[in-house]
């Protein structure tokens, strides 16, 4: 997170995380689509020649909230191949939320769970525990055959802390929920150790509407959140001291 | 807010990059470049073009002046009125995306357009002046503003202003400023892909730095580990010398009648024990040698040797044992260049000693046993099998051969690297027959490897074995 209080800038660099083509990147394109033209810049991407990608996908998106506060997000996936590990440890530091891209397929559960392994190592190696930074996970691909239910999904979301949604991101299901989500989270933690509220006096579920007019979606933040599957809302930081 | 800066300055780059506020289009785009396009944006519509940097920087300049400003600048209310007006063109900032009009007394039009990047201004264009196309008069503000100038000129210069459309002009902007967009983006990206592939390549040397640490931690643990070995085994043999060498001693008193007559059945006995326990102590010493190679304690004292007196000295040593076996142990012939050695005394002594007590050992009655020494050149010298540097490497690394050549019982080609290896004899059997610890010449290839030398073993006709020794003419620099 970046606060410029000259310009009243806040920027906040979110992380799509998960394992190889579990679909960071569709995501990303999807957002890219949902945004306001003001809202979007353009979707870069650093990929090899097989469009896989080979260091990130950054995609930037700018809101205007009243008080001409200004929020910048950067969107970032890691290249989920196993081989970029010190890629991913990179583009990880000083992440301020992540959303974990899972793929719903049965025969990718292992992978799934490696790669979220990986991700637990690389926050730790960037001085980061997984219980302090706002996570949202996604189970993608929900309209391909052979995929865990929608019942053990939902079981299994009821059981864990945080927030779980189901998304279909080459359609844009579930892909605005995800960041959505993520995004509340993220400022629910920012604001708890900046003290974001009073700094820029603003209404986060205001501001997070209007982003969400920004993603041109006529849905409101809560009716958003409401989609999730399981977890809670509950602000990540770290434990202070005593 | 980077939870973590480990290596430091880099790292902080690379968030600033991809977080930040940093774009520059300076720092983007090459000048040259910028001024060549620009230059063919002022060719193809025949107006002038400026651009700056965010910081008011001029990046490039393709001004082509007016007839008509010429000759306002030669008068000086003229000129006054145009540095006033180009001041105030270059104050103009229109908002990001957007671009504002700046008229000029002459009724000429500058158009001052953003450029901007992700939502921020990073720079400006300036285009003119032009004139409006609407306009067809010289404006009276020329007259009032530069009031020596003549109107007929005027009128006749002023019409040879470019002459734009407004919408044309808007255009000119928003095809520069794509073009210019995929410059910066171009750039941006190509910039964080070097920044991003340095960074990954730091961090995996990181990575290596920390598994070669871990590494050489091990290696070190493994190193001490082997040095503790072999110093308990030195300690061990040396401990167990001390007890050995009084049941010799004592053993020895006995037989010789010392302590009263022995029985001959009694005296038999005390003779084994003494024989075995000589036995023992000649293994207890080998193997106290074995562990002073491996720990690498015992240093060479190297020194010029005669090679044949070296020799002569081994074959008379060992003369009384052949004698009694009736094996004729001869020097044979020794090369008259290979005449001096630098090499330790003692230790090539107790090479060829351990040579010739073997070749003695596994020779049968009336066998020959002959030591010789010759010179050769390193076939190998050179830096690769194609030969390459042969005439350079060869005559600097020549080495005397000694050969211990025995007509023994031989060894077998496929045994003969195994020979080397501690305690071990071609057919444990023969250690029965023939005796020995199967560590001399262990001890001889170490001591051997000790000069930079090499021993290996040959055929010698009709039958037996060559042991050949070769140590290099050039001693290394290193004792």
């Amino acid at each position: 997170m970046q606060l410029d209080f000259t310009s009243r800038e806040l920027t906040i660099k979110l992380v799509y995380y998960g394992p190889a083509l579990s679909g960071k990147t569709t995501n990303l394109q999807s957002l890219h689509r949902f945004a306001d033209d003001q809202a979007r810049g353009r979707l870069m991407t650093l990929e090899t020649r097989d469009d896989r990608t080979l260091f990130f996908d950054l995609l930037p998106l700018r809101f205007k909230g009243e008080g001409d506060l200004s929020l910048r997000l950067k969107l970032f996936t890691v290249p989920g191949q196993v081989i970029h590990a010190s890629t991913r440890r990179l583009v990880l530091q000083g992440a301020d939320g992540i959303a974990f891209i899972g793929d719903s397929q049965i025969a990718e559960t292992q992978n799934n769970a490696s790669a979220f392994l990986d991700l637990k190592e690389n926050l730790k190696a960037n001085g980061l525990q997984m219980r302090e930074i706002p996570l949202v996970i996604q189970f993608n691909k929900r309209d391909l055959p052979n995929v865990r239910t929608d019942e053990e999904l939902a079981q299994l979301a009821a059981r864990g802390r945080e927030p779980v949604f189901s998304a279909v991101a080459t359609q844009g299901q579930g892909v605005l929920e995800t960041f959505m989500a993520l995004l509340h989270l993220t400022w629910a933690s920012l604001d708890a150790v900046h003290d974001l509220r009073s700094k820029f006096k603003i209404d986060p579920k205001a501001f997070l509407n209007e982003v969400l007019a920004g993603m041109h979606s006529t849905a409101t933040i809560d009716e958003m959140l409401n989609r999730s599957l399981g977890g809670n809302f509950e602000a990540r930081r770290k434990e202070q001291p005593g | 807010m980077s939870p973590l800066d480990r290596s430091g300055k880099q790292e902080a780059d690379l968030n600033s990059l991809t977080m930040g506020n940093t774009i520059r289009l300076e720092d983007l785009v090459d000048r040259n470049m910028l001024h060549e396009v620009v230059r063919s944006f002022s060719a193809l519509f025949g107006i002038s073009m400026r651009i700056f940097s965010a910081d008011g920087l001029l990046l490039t300049d393709c001004y082509e002046q007016q007839g008509l400003c010429k000759v306002i600048n030669q008068i000086p209310d003229g000129r006054a009125a145009c540095n006033t007006t180009v001041g105030e063109v270059k104050r103009v900032n229109p908002k990001p995306d957007g671009q504002e009009v700046h008229a000029c007394f002459t009724g000429a039009h500058y158009q001052v357009a953003s450029l901007s990047y992700d939502g921020r201004t990073i720079g400006k264009m300036v285009l003119g002046p032009y004139l409006p196309a609407e306009l067809r008069e010289v404006p009276a503000e020329l007259a009032t503003t530069v009031p020596s100038l003549d109107p007929a000129k005027a009128a006749d210069l002023l019409p040879k202003f470019p002459r734009a459309r407004a919408e044309i002009i808007r255009q000119i902007i928003d095809h520069m400023r794509s073009v210019l967009d995929l410059i910066l983006f171009s750039g941006h990206k190509a910039l964080l892909t070097s920044q991003m592939h340095l960074a990954s390549v730091r961090e995996s040397y990181r990575e290596l730095q920390d598994k070669n640490a871990r590494l050489q931690e091990a290696y070190d643990k493994l190193k001490e580990l082997d040095k503790l070995k072999s110093n308990f085994i030195a300690t061990v043999s040396h401990e167990l010398r001390t007890p050995l060498t009084s049941i010799i001693g004592y053993s020895e008193m006995l037989s010789e009648g010392i302590a009263g007559d022995l029985a001959a059945d009694q005296k038999e006995f005390v003779v084994t024990i003494r024989e075995k326990g000589e036995q023992l102590l000649g293994l207890i010493m080998s193997l106290l040698d074995l562990s002073k190679l491996e720990s690498g304690t015992s240093s060479l004292q190297k020194a010029e040797l005669m090679v044949a007196e070296v020799l002569g000295d081994v074959v008379s040593n060992l003369k009384p044992v052949a004698r009694k076996k009736s094996v004729d142990l001869v020097v044979g012939d020794v090369d008259p260049r290979a005449t001096k050695i630098h090499a330790d005394p003692t230790k090539l002594r107790q090479v060829l000693l351990n040579l010739a007590d073997n070749a003695l050992k596994f020779t049968p009655d009336e066998g020959k046993i002959v030591l010789s020494a010759a010179v050769v050149a390193d076939e190998n010298a050179a830096d690769d099998e194609d030969g390459v540097g042969f005439s350079l490497l060869s005559p600097a690394k020549s080495y005397v051969e000694i050969r211990v050549a025995d007509s023994g019982i031989g060894i077998p080609a496929s045994e003969r690297d195994k020979v080397f290896e501690a305690f071990y004899q071609v057919d444990s059997s023969s250690t029965r027959e023939y005796g020995g610890t199967g560590l001399g010449l262990a001890i001889v290839k170490r001591l051997v490897e000790a000069h930079d030398g090499k021993v290996r073993i040959e055929d010698n006709t009709p039958c037996g074995t060559v042991v050949v020794v070769a140590i290099p003419v050039q001693a290394s620099a290193t004792p």
